[in-house]
């Protein structure tokens, strides 16, 4: 398994439902709130490092809202 | 009161300067040393080092203060001085960078009592002052919800009756009320309207084109809104 942290900047503050959606992709553990220069993390857990790209780099990108992220990849 | 503020940049140093004025104590913390001295040289209280640190707001007397406001540019930081400041039972002011927060730290940051984000009401001004003219957006209550003074002229409909008279469309309300040369009061429904008297208005959003041709008519250059 392959876990990463996804730390996501929104550009709208349907905070709520960019949760839902982030937390409705398959791979996408949960997600959370949170305060600071970014405005959700999601945890992601998935079976390859090519599937956190997937995840991250196009499904939590293509939902409506999302501005950027950033993918940390755990590595213990 | 006695208040903290974090961060001495303009927004904090003007916001200081302002409460200094209206006979509160303030006491500065900044992390830039340059900046700090500068605010000492102003003859502000100063405690230099990083706000959201504890140590730092405990040596400015954060258990002491009734409020604190967290006016740096960094989000981060600011949140992290809220939360200290909640902890400390102070009421909490915490400055944001981007307008879409806004609701979000009103909903889910308990540690935050108020929000503000200088750059709008710094927008409203601009935009008064570029289109002039008989209407003047004063705050964003909400986001659907404005607070805005209106200026009777020749084409306006109401013009010659009084307050009694006057009508508002639904989800408006009148709050004051100002001869052309008078400052603002309190309405009374007496008042007769006149050329150049001011009536401020809070209204939702989508009524304030309604709002507008009964006390302006349809000359007033300024559409109000979307500051």
């Amino acid at each position: 398994m392959v876990r990463a942290y996804v730390m996501i900047k929104a550009h709208t503050g349907e905070a709520d439902r960019l949760r839902n959606d982030i937390e409705a992709i398959e791979g996408v553990e949960r997600a959370h709130i949170v305060a600071g220069d970014v405005d959700l993390i999601a945890v992601v857990d998935v079976d390859s490092p090519g599937a956190v790209k997937d995840v991250a780099a196009t499904q939590i990108q293509g939902v409506d809202g999302v501005e950027d992220t950033q993918t940390y990849i755990a590595m213990d | 009161m006695r208040i903290v503020i974090v961060g001495a940049g303009r927004v904090g140093l003007r916001t200081a300067r302002s409460l200094e004025e209206s006979g509160h104590e303030v006491i500065l913390v900044e992390s830039d040393p340059a900046t700090a001295d500068r605010a000492v040289e102003e003859g502000y209280a100063v405690v230099q080092g990083d706000g959201a640190d504890e140590e730092t707001l405990e040596a400015a007397d954060v258990a002491d203060a009734d409020a604190v406001g967290a006016l740096t540019g960094d989000l981060n930081t600011n949140f992290t001085v809220c939360m200290i400041g909640k902890h400390h039972g102070c009421r909490t002011v915490m400055r944001i960078d981007e307008d879409y927060r806004e609701d979000i730290y009103r909903e889910y940051a308990n540690e935050v009592d108020e929000v503000v984000y200088p750059e709008r009401l710094g927008a409203i001004l601009a935009k008064n002052a570029l289109l002039g003219g008989n209407i003047r957006a004063i705050a964003d209550i909400a986001q659907e919800l404005q607070l805005v003074e209106f200026t009777v002229t020749d084409a306006s409909p109401m013009r010659g009756y009084s307050l009694s008279e006057l009508e508002l469309p639904a989800n408006s309300r009148l709050l004051a009320f100002g001869k052309a040369d008078g400052s603002l009061r309190l309405p009374t429904p007496d008042d007769s309207l006149d050329l150049g008297d001011r009536l401020v208005i809070l209204a939702e959003f989508d009524r304030l084109g309604d709002v507008r041709s009964l006390i302006v008519g349809e000359t007033g250059r300024a559409a109000v809104g979307d500051a």
